[in-house]
């Protein structure tokens, strides 16, 4: 299993920050899941070389994580809080109507590979309620006409 | 008068012989009755032999948890338990038992095991004709205390070769 | 450290600083229930049932994961404390489903009796149980999702304390379920610790899975027969119609040297007692054919012939067992010698007994109990692979390093499991074990052998100068140090101070045999045949002449010079692949369970009992002797003690003088009813504790076991202790002469988990495993 040289850059840097070896688990496994955008079989056997752990323990460490994934994702997450602050204003509403406009449901990816749905816990965005966050990047202050907008603009 | 009081007394007591006299019969003509019990009478609550019941998809009720076996105080009743599988599905519960003895030469019918059973597997019938000339015949098999019959017939159903297999009722048999 | 004090419900406790408050409280008879925590594991706060109230802390606290401090006033029993313990029962119980009629722990699970204790009689949880299917993860564990409570006791101990890391905990909250290394399946050393701890019926083993239930059994206590570490093992027993039938082996008697330790060997290979092919009458054969005959005949038969081929001189060959019992292999020594006249005795050798006696001469509290294997503060191993050979004194090693800091120096041919745990793996190039002891004991010379890439000379001379600066160091050496190199590693031994010294044997009473005497030149205790002593004035008559080791055995045999060969429990035809026409013209009886490869070509067959059906007793490789507690039963078989007696008085011979009985009295010792577990035999307790020695049958192996102590330097222990089930060290110190024989003598059975000589052939339970396991590699091996 080879991985970037950038995932290489990170990795080390990120190794000389903690005191053991395992502790860069949860970081790596993020790197690696931008890099791969799931965490292959693959992916855990050569973390787990790496860090000295068994297979096993690295399958925990994701499993405790919902951002962690095993399986293959589409292009873009989308992933909408429906936690109390965006519940009360709306957030319940733009799920629903992301359900309807990309056809999926939880944790499902569109035909074409686009688009994978999420319903989140917090994403720490209350100021700014109701609130999406697409990979990295967080679309606040949402209503369904600016959500569709937001949608769009990833279509392209 | 002492003589007059006992005079009384005798026409007191004669006068209830010969209300009686006039009264139907309570004895019980066992074994000499009508019917299947042949005369004999039960109170619902009459500890006889044993019954072991099916749930209401014939399945035994008995999931071989052997809380009969420990709350026994004569030690008379033996289990075998075993698995069941897809194709052999005996009871409702993962297990069944495969082997289920009482033997009623130690059997002293004081119900603990009715009390014990989380399943309601195990009840007391009415059946009491137990008695027989060889105390190997005493101890009972599963089968036969799950027979079709009756239960107070179901004691002797094994040994009158009456229908055993597969003919047990459907619905549990209601204090018979 | 200090000591604390503090008070726990009124009583002022006192404990060393450091010690937890749930600890503290157990040794004060106060009892605070817990689920996940269990000594010597990491803690992991995780049921909340030991809640207790410490004054001037705000909330309840965790007695588990709380240390003692000075003045601490503690309430381990309130309304408030309770009440919480009441809730958490509640929450446990919220998802466990109440089928504990069908459940395997019922009668021995930890929630029921804590629902008993502390439980309400309803829940105020209304929603629906979760349920899954029951899992199978291996042949002997599977896995019941709903009833696990999440105490993590499996996954401590199959990681922290076997090093195994099978389990792991996946997801989290309520949704937290134990999950297997292999998605599915576990990939493990099978040894069921997960089960066993497992407080729950949330594991269960494959083996007991829904065949009786807790109370149904007699739980009897006694030594495993399977490798030379001796674990106690505890077997469950249930009447059947061959007799008593073991149904289940686990850890509940942890008086043991193995404490928690059982290995699957202990835990699930009892079940060759009642494998299908197990002889059960004798066999004579008859116009060629083996065919069955009843005790009276065969023991006729014997008599005649054996007693005619001594009185014309013929040549008679005796291979013992190492899986006998120390009686037995004692009076086997005693009958060759006395009865047949002959030292033409021979055993399997696994290990070299009589070169380390011979080292070992002289030199007192020179031998390692398996228990100081677990407190020595230094070990160091040369050569054999514990993990797979020797479980329990790996589960010793391994959690003397993770509890106590233990140092362990491992010099090995080969990268062992144990290597993880060491302080320094030095690896060797194969056979060169030799050299390492004469290194160690100072022939500088002998490094240039040893000298790797890795490992250079300055490597070598450091690893030697820590070694010397060790203290109480216990010297671990497997058979690849044999003959002279014993006595030179001893030699490296008696200058570092304290050292004590483990010899591994292969087989259950390896150990016992060699003690035993089970030698053509040595007599019990490593007394040398040539040379007088107690052996010659007690026993009278003992051939001068040096016998014939088994080799020779063979070779007389193919002479036709071998008139009549004894086989008690062993298999040389088997082992060592012998032409089995090779025994045509000599009279050969076999003592065995099984048919096997020299039980078929015998004259006469006799059924024997194997170590869980009769008393006695076994040493273990340290030394540690224990009692054997009679557990199952199978009709139509006798030990081999009963036979052996038998065969001298069909010889003729006078059995007074071969076993030492009273005359007319017969006392039952309890070991052959087998007592309860962890109970000792109170009657044998009194007797012994009055002076008063019982006298009893021939055929009753405690009969011969006061001449073992008398006259087998060593085996002088506390009869009383070996009654109660305590181990007692038997040591070498001060053994006879001892002797160097041919080193090539020594072959090592080579069992590794799964396989255990003829006993593992006839075992269900370790087919399977190996079973699953070559499917799994010929599924991978297809993709």
């Amino acid at each position: 299993m080879k991985f970037s040289d950038e995932f290489e850059t990170r990795f080390t840097m990120m190794a000389r920050h903690y005191p053991t070896k395992r502790s860069v688990l949860v970081p790596a496994l993020l790197y690696a899941q931008d890099e791969i955008g799931y965490l292959s079989d693959e992916v855990i056997q050569e973390i787990a070389r790496r860090l000295e752990l068994t297979e096993l323990d690295v399958r925990n460490v994701i499993s405790y994580y919902s951002m962690l994934t095993t399986k293959p994702r589409g292009k873009y997450n989308v992933q909408v809080c429906t936690n109390i602050a965006c519940m009360l204003r709306g957030g319940e509403e733009l799920f629903a109507h992301c359900r309807k406009k990309l056809g999926i449901g939880h944790k499902q990816t569109t035909q074409d590979g686009r688009f994978t749905l999420e319903e989140v816990e917090c994403i720490g965005a209350c100021s700014w309620a109701p609130a999406i966050q697409v990979n990295y990047d967080f679309h606040e202050n949402l209503t369904v006409e600016k959500l569709d907008k937001v949608l769009d603009g990833y279509q392209k | 008068m002492p003589v007059l009081k006992n005079i009384k007394a005798i026409a007191k007591g004669m006068s209830i012989t010969f209300m009686e006299m006039f009264q139907p019969t309570q004895v019980e003509n066992y074994p000499d009755g009508p019917g299947p019990l042949r005369g004999a009478r039960f109170e619902e609550r009459y500890r006889g032999m044993h019954v072991l019941q099916r749930d209401e998809n014939g399945l035994e009720k008995c999931v071989a948890c052997f809380l009969c076996a420990a709350a026994c105080p004569s030690n008379c009743i033996y289990i075998e338990a075993a698995e069941n599988t897809e194709t052999n599905r005996v009871s409702g519960a993962e297990r069944y038992a495969k082997v289920y003895n009482i033997d009623y030469n130690r059997c002293i019918f004081c119900g603990y095991c009715v009390e014990a059973c989380p399943t309601d597997a195990i009840t007391h019938g009415h059946g009491f004709e137990l008695a027989s000339f060889n105390a190997s015949n005493l101890i009972y098999r599963k089968e036969q205390m799950l027979a079709a019959a009756p239960a107070h017939m179901g004691a002797n159903a094994v040994f009158n070769s009456a229908d055993v297999a597969g003919g047990a009722p459907a619905l549990p048999v209601q204090g018979s | 450290m200090p000591d604390v004090t503090l008070t726990v419900d009124g009583k002022k406790l006192t404990a060393p600083a450091g010690t937890l408050l749930i600890e503290a409280c157990k040794s004060a008879g106060i009892e605070i229930p817990s689920f996940c925590y269990y000594p010597n594991l990491s803690l992991q706060g995780a049921c909340r049932m030991c809640l207790v109230k410490i004054e001037k802390m705000p909330k309840l606290q965790t007695a588990c994961t709380t240390v003692v401090t000075e003045g601490m006033i503690v309430t381990s029993d309130n309304e408030e404390v309770r009440q919480a313990r009441k809730s958490m029962v509640e929450l446990l119980l919220g998802n466990h489903p109440l089928d504990c009629p069908v459940c395997d722990a019922g009668g021995e699970c930890e929630l029921q009796d804590m629902t008993f204790s502390y439980g309400a009689a309803e829940s105020k949880y209304m929603e629906a149980k979760n349920h899954k299917d029951e899992q199978q993860w291996s042949p002997v564990v599977f896995f019941d999702r709903p009833r696990c409570i999440l105490c993590y006791r499996c996954v401590r101990v199959c990681g922290e304390g076997m090093d195994v890391w099978a389990l792991g905990v996946q997801n989290r909250g309520v949704s937290s379920i134990i999950a297997p290394n292999k998605e599915d399946h576990l990939e493990c050393e099978e040894c069921g610790m997960c089960i066993d701890i497992c407080p729950v019926g949330a594991l269960t083993s494959g083996a007991y899975r829904y065949k009786t239930r807790p109370w149904e059994m007699k739980h009897v206590g006694t030594i495993c027969t399977h490798c030379g570490d001796g674990c106690k093992t505890t077997l469950g027993v249930r009447r059947s119609d061959s007799g008593m039938e073991i149904v289940r082996g686990d850890n509940r008697d942890k008086s043991g040297i193995n404490n928690d330790f059982l290995c699957i060997k202990g835990r699930y290979a009892f079940d060759f007692a009642h494998h299908p092919d197990r002889l059960m009458q004798p066999l004579i054969r008859k116009n060629g054919k083996l065919t069955p005959a009843n005790w009276e005949e065969a023991f006729e038969l014997i008599g005649k012939r054996f007693a005619e081929i001594r009185d014309h001189d013929g040549m008679i060959g005796v291979v013992g067992s190492s899986r006998i019992t120390n009686e037995e292999a004692y009076l086997l020594s005693k009958f060759a010698r006395v009865v047949l006249k002959t030292n033409n005795v021979d055993h399997h050798r696994t290990a070299d007994f009589p070169a380390l006696a011979a080292a070992l001469s002289g030199k007192p509290d020179s031998t390692a109990t398996m228990r100081e294997v677990y407190d020595a503060p230094a070990i160091l191993l040369i050569g054999n692979n514990p993990t797979d050979q020797h479980p329990l004194l790996a589960w010793q090693i391994r959690n003397n390093v993770r509890l106590h800091r233990s140092r362990l120096y491992l010099i090995n041919s080969q990268t062992i499991k144990l290597g993880r745990q060491a302080a320094g793996f030095t690896q060797i190039p194969a056979g060169t074990e030799g050299k390492v002891a004469a290194y160690l004991a100072g022939d500088d010379a002998a490094v240039e052998a040893i000298i790797t890439e890795k490992n250079s000379r300055e490597t070598w001379n450091a690893l030697r100068e820590k070694l010397r600066g060790e203290q109480k160091l216990v010297i671990i050496f497997g058979s690849e140090i044999r003959g002279n190199d014993v006595a030179v590693l001893v030699k490296f031994g008696s200058g570092v101070h304290g050292a004590k010294f483990v010899c591994l044997a292969d087989y259950a009473n390896s150990r016992g045999a060699a003690d035993m005497g089970l030698y053509p030149d040595l007599l019990p205790g490593y007394h040398r045949v040539a040379d007088t002593g107690k052996f010659h004035d007690e026993w009278t008559s003992i051939p001068a002449t040096t016998g014939l080791t088994l080799p020779e055995m063979v070779d007389a045999a193919k002479a036709s010079k071998l008139k009549a060969l004894y086989v008690v429990g062993a298999n040389p035809i088997g082992r060592l692949g012998l032409d089995p026409f090779l025994f045509s013209k000599t009279f050969v009886v076999v003592q065995e369970m099984f048919l096997t490869e020299t039980a078929f070509m015998a004259d006469v067959v006799l059924p024997a009992a194997n170590a869980y059906e009769k008393s006695g007793t076994f040493t273990n490789t340290c030394g540690d002797l224990q009692i054997l507690k009679k557990a199952g039963e199978v009709t139509g078989t006798k030990s081999d003690f009963e036979m052996i007696v038998r065969i001298a008085d069909a010889m003729g011979f006078d059995v007074h003088k071969l076993v030492p009985f009273g005359a007319g009295e017969r006392t039952d010792m309890g070991q052959s009813r087998g007592a309860q577990s962890g109970e000792a035999d109170r009657h044998a307790v009194w007797l012994e504790a009055r002076g008063l020695e019982p006298k009893m049958s021939p055929l009753e192996p405690t009969a011969i076991l006061d001449e073992i102590q008398r006259l087998v330097p060593g085996y002088d222990f506390s009869r009383i202790n070996l009654l109660a089930g305590n181990d007692q060290h038997t040591t070498l110190a001060n053994s006879g002469p001892g002797a160097i024989q041919k080193p090539e003598l020594i072959v090592p059975a080579n069992d590794n988990l799964f396989s255990s000589g003829t006993l593992g052939r006839y075992s269900k339970a370790l087919h399977s495993v190996m079973e699953s396991r070559t499917q799994q590699t010929s599924e991978v091996a297809a993709d």
